[in-house]
């Protein structure tokens, strides 16, 4: 007999219960064992899955940016696995821990189930539960606790630029960007990429026309920096890559400040300075040029200003004897490296792709891709490929036009700001700190985490505590969530059809996340919400338009009601027409269009789609599967129109070098006493959004700093032990790890502990959060966050 | 009639530990930590930083070994350890009375209490789920991102196990106690 803890009980024995206030709330909390007739439930929190009847469900998995593909068993209308998808030739049939783990984020008891509306103070997590057109009446017309939206925009007489908003990656993050961004029309966006990797996007974008994608399957030599492909998967590089490692056809060489899984793989490690990347590939390039080891006629061909580029480098002495000093790597060492690269058939230096650094990044990743290009490989098998993208019909939106928005204004100390996403760091502090050109009054907010996820928390705390009105829709109710005044529930990726996606490079394919079940609780899912908060919006905030908007005025001159009407459809000022059709129905056309019913049918059977795909797909052997033919990869597809701009003139105009140049305020150093701390993922997590899921949280139960044994002994410092460490933005308290994997001066912590939120039962206290002590730097090309410059003080306590 | 074992390319492993999740969620194992019936095993690199030995920090998948002359079954009193007929080790939780044994026999440390239902379980090579549905991979082979895990017949001589076997150099743990493992770590 099983007397397994049965999950009803487990919501109900939960011991958060803690939503205080309203009549109707008293025990109905963000946990509740409350059920719908309709609603499924597992029996157990793992399912041993069964013989009889089951469906498979073709999924995309959510639960990081990858998008690998699945199918979902489901069982009596619940999720008891999720299994890999043979289809789709970015995820090689596979799910990693994460990917299997999903099933627990859709089943998390401490999951936002109903609307809910603040009643307590910002933070205290004091909410009760309403009906979603109380939460959309509550953000229109506010509270006796919080202003609404209408009351916000008329005292801004229509500035739209007032409201900000903010979304993670995802699939549904362009909905939300076309009800806050082009339907509402506010400009002020900020989202993960200046937390997360802009600086390699542009940076490979202007020196070499792409960010490309590496040909792990045929490279053979590697050099990767500061990315660890072992534990912060990517596919399909991570899976491509480790099965060559270890003398097997990939010559693999690793740079990074600790001693990582991707390391355990690799030929050679080096135990790179932070921060100090560019001085080893300049140290490289010094090499190539000197003895000409480049690809001549690549160079002479696709080259923008090689010539100034090699003068660049020999004339400052970029020598692996100057670098060694800098890199702590031995000069030996590069010039092997840089001899090895040039000699081999296919090397590839990697990408890298995670967050900024250092406040050099940018000139870093421009040294990378040139280095790159000096070996020729790139737009050919073994190198970095350009690839190809499958279309589908773009999707109108009908933007309407507002003469009071003003532009946005995050651009203090930014060579190039981001027009679309700005720079988290620059807007919230220019808001604290005043200035602001006109004020931010509202933060629209979508399955993103800022707490956890930009530096200097505090500030983040105190910017929402700033605002007359906070709105957010998410899964969980994040740190973020607890200071926001209206929460909308959103149903997981495994209850929602989302819209269809194309992934493109050296086998493109089209996929589509299927519901594998119907969104639990009052969840709803994100298009049906935008769709419904903006029906509610349109009206009264067009009645503020018509109030202040004297282009409007001025148009609506003489016009009657109906032909006001018309105007008001025909200008976009219908928030709502963009999502006439539900997802399903806007896919199906989008694909039936691009490619035929057929291949709709395919999608939805399969979940990927690409032509020929009945002729190309087989199955190798148990494991693996051919997607393209080798001769239909699309591994040549620039040819004559590549361009590599080794000296980028026009940089010079927005103050930054046109070629990259170190600066010795960038050497490494670390006072006295104090630690370097160096942030990074693991396989078993994906940053703060995972830390609540109970599977998970049985592989890695918290997060620890790893400090060097040998300094920890000296301090006394044993294994668990709790240590305070302290920036000067922050302090946090974490157990230790001392480890021979990290140097003497620095220190090392996994991202997305130390949750806030006493809502999330696993993840509230557990561990520490680096954002919490990360000083909030920029680099100065696109403002982005800069994660490795902070130092800090240890002491156990 | 098979007699299943499952072959190790054991170097791919990255210890993302995919298996192990992918085999609670399949099998329905009971939550915890402690709680597993497949792990990665792990250890820490030889040397003082910078000087660490890079070949000394391996990651070694390992599960039940799914033995021909296996020990948990010899030491069981209520002969609730038994072979199936494809030669899995599997455990009769009706007939366990959690006296241990089998866990202090086993050279593999293989075995855990499942305090459900307060007996011993350990690996069933997904028997009584995706091989009694027809499936032919076990959770922990399909779910695999570097691919480490192919499953199969050791007496199909056209089995991709046993063509693996035939053309790769492998090893089985602890070979030296005479337990005949079913599961070869490619070299």
């Amino acid at each position: 007999m099983q007397v397994e803890i049965s999950r009803r009980k487990f919501l109900q024995g939960s011991v958060a219960l803690s939503i205080v206030g309203g009549t109707a709330v008293s025990t109905t909390s963000l946990l509740s064992g409350e059920q719908e007739e309709h609603h499924t439930l597992p029996e157990n929190i793992t399912t041993k899955t069964g013989t009889g009847k089951a469906e498979n469900i073709p999924f995309l998995c959510g639960i990081c940016v990858n998008k690998c593909a699945g199918f979902a068993r489901v069982e009596n209308g619940v999720i008891t696995k999720l299994n890999p998808n043979p289809y789709f030739p970015k995820s090689r049939n596979m799910l990693c821990p994460r990917g299997n783990a999903g099933i627990q984020t859709t089943y998390d008891p401490d999951r936002l189930k109903y609307p809910l509306i603040r009643i307590g103070e910002r933070g205290d997590g004091k909410y009760k539960r309403v009906s979603w057109d109380e939460a959309y009446e509550a953000i229109l017309n506010g509270t006796d606790k919080f202003k609404g939206i209408k009351h916000i925009l008329d005292e801004e007489k229509d500035n739209r630029a007032t409201i900000g908003y903010c979304n993670g990656e995802g699939l549904s993050k362009e909905g939300f960007e076309v009800l806050v961004g082009e339907k509402i029309g506010s400009p002020n966006y900020v989202d993960e990429i200046s937390i997360c990797l802009e600086t390699t996007l542009g940076a490979y974008v202007n020196t070499i026309g792409t960010y490309g994608e590496a040909d792990l399957n045929n490279a053979d030599y590697l050099i990767i920096a500061g990315a660890n492909r072992a534990e912060a998967i990517i596919t399909p590089d991570t899976m491509d890559m480790f099965k060559r490692t270890q003398r097997r056809g990939l010559k693999t060489i690793v740079l990074d400040p600790r001693f990582t899984n991707t390391a355990a793989k690799a030929d050679r490690w080096y135990a790179v300075n932070p921060g100090t990347d560019l001085a080893f590939v300049l140290a490289l390039t010094y090499v190539v040029m000197n003895e000409a080891l480049y690809d001549k006629d690549f160079v002479t061909k696709h080259g923008v200003g090689f010539e100034e580029y090699k003068n660049h480098i020999l004339s400052h002495k970029y020598t692996p004897e100057w670098a060694e000093k800098i890199t702590n790597i031995p000069a030996k060492e590069i010039y092997k490296t840089a001899r090895e690269f040039m000699a081999a058939e296919h090397p590839i230096y990697y990408q890298g792709r995670r967050s900024v650094f250092s406040k050099n990044d940018f000139q870093l990743r421009r040294a990378m891709a040139i280095f790159q290009a000096l070996s020729g490989n790139l737009d050919k098998k073994g190198g970095i490929i350009y690839g190809q993208k499958l279309a589908l019909p773009k999707e109108e939106v009908n933007s309407p036009m507002y003469a009071q928005v003003k532009d946005r204004f995050d651009k203090d100390g930014i060579a190039i700001p981001a027009q679309k996403t700005g720079s988290w760091i620059v807007f919230r502090n220019m808001v604290l700190e005043g200035k602001a050109p006109y004020p931010i009054r509202a933060m629209f907010m979508r399955k993103h985490n800022p707490l956890a996820g930009v530096p200097n928390t505090a500030k983040t705390v105190e910017f929402l505590k700033k605002m007359d009105l906070n709105v957010m829709i998410d899964i969980l109710p994040s740190d973020t969530a607890m200071y926001a005044d209206v929460i909308l529930p959103e149903a997981s990726y495994l209850e929602r059809t989302s819209p269809v996606a194309s992934y493109g490079f050296l086998e493109p394919a089209i996929v589509q996340r299927r519901a594998a079940i119907k969104p639990l609780f009052e969840t709803k899912v994100p298009e049906q919400i935008y769709k419904e908060l903006a029906e509610k919006l349109s009206k009264p905030l067009w009645e503020i338009t018509k109030k202040y908007d004297e282009d409007v005025q001025d148009d609506l001159k003489g016009k009657s009601k109906e032909e006001e009407e018309k105007y008001y459809k025909a200008n976009g000022f219908d928030l709502a027409d963009a999502w006439e059709k539900p997802v399903e129905e806007a896919n199906k056309e989008r694909v039936a269009k691009a490619f035929g019913e057929k291949a709709w049918k395919t999608l939805e059977e399969k979940g990927v789609f690409y032509p020929e795909m009945e002729k190309y797909h087989k199955q190798l052997n148990p494991n693996e599967f051919q997607y393209y033919p080798d001769n239909k990869k699309y591994y040549t597809t620039r040819k004559d129109a590549l361009k590599v701009v080794f000296n980028f003139k026009n940089l010079t105009k927005k103050g930054v070098d046109a070629m990259p140049t170190w600066y010795d305020k960038w050497n490494f150093s670390v006072p006295d006493g104090q630690f370097r701390l160096v942030t990074g993922r693991h396989a078993q997590f994906t940053q703060s959004g995972t830390t609540n899921n109970m599977m998970l949280r049985d592989l890695i139960p918290t997060n620890y700093i790893w400090i060097n044994s040998r300094v920890a002994s000296q301090r006394g410092i044993k294994f668990g032990d709790v240590v305070e460490v302290k920036s000067s933005v922050g302090k946090i308290t974490i157990k230790a790890y001392p480890t021979e994997k990290i140097a003497p001066n620095q220190i090392f912590m996994l991202h997305g502990f130390g949750g806030s939120s006493e809502k999330m039962e696993m993840a509230y206290g557990n561990g520490g959060n680096d954002a919490a002590i990360i000083e909030d730097k920029i680099e100065p090309v696109y403002g982005a966050a800069v994660m490795h410059e902070t130092n800090v003080e240890i002491r156990k306590v | 009639m098979a007699r299943y074992g499952m072959a190790l390319d054991y170097k791919n492993c990255i210890n993302c530990r995919a298996c192990e999740v992918a085999c609670k969620e399949e099998n329905g194992v009971e939550l915890g930590a402690e709680k597993h019936r497949i792990w990665v095993g792990s250890n820490n690199p030889d040397g003082e930083w910078p000087n660490l030995s890079l070949s000394s920090a391996v990651f070694l998948p390992s599960q039940c070994q799914h033995c021909e002359e296996a020990p948990c079954q010899e030491v069981c009193p209520t002969n609730a350890t038994y072979y199936n007929d494809d030669g899995i080790v599997l455990v009769d939780s009706d007939k366990c009375i959690l006296c241990t044994y089998c866990m202090n026999a086993c050279p593999y440390d293989a075995r855990y209490v499942d305090e459900r239902t307060m007996t011993v379980d350990k690996c069933t090579f997904c028997s009584d789920t995706r091989l009694a549905r027809g499936e032919t991979t076990t959770a922990c082979q399909a779910t695999c991102p570097t691919k480490v895990r192919t499953f199969g017949d050791l007496d199909d001589p056209n089995s991709e196990i046993s063509q693996l076997l035939e053309n790769r150099e492998h090893f089985s743990l602890k070979a030296h106690l005479g337990t005949k493992p079913k599961l070869f770590y490619l070299r």
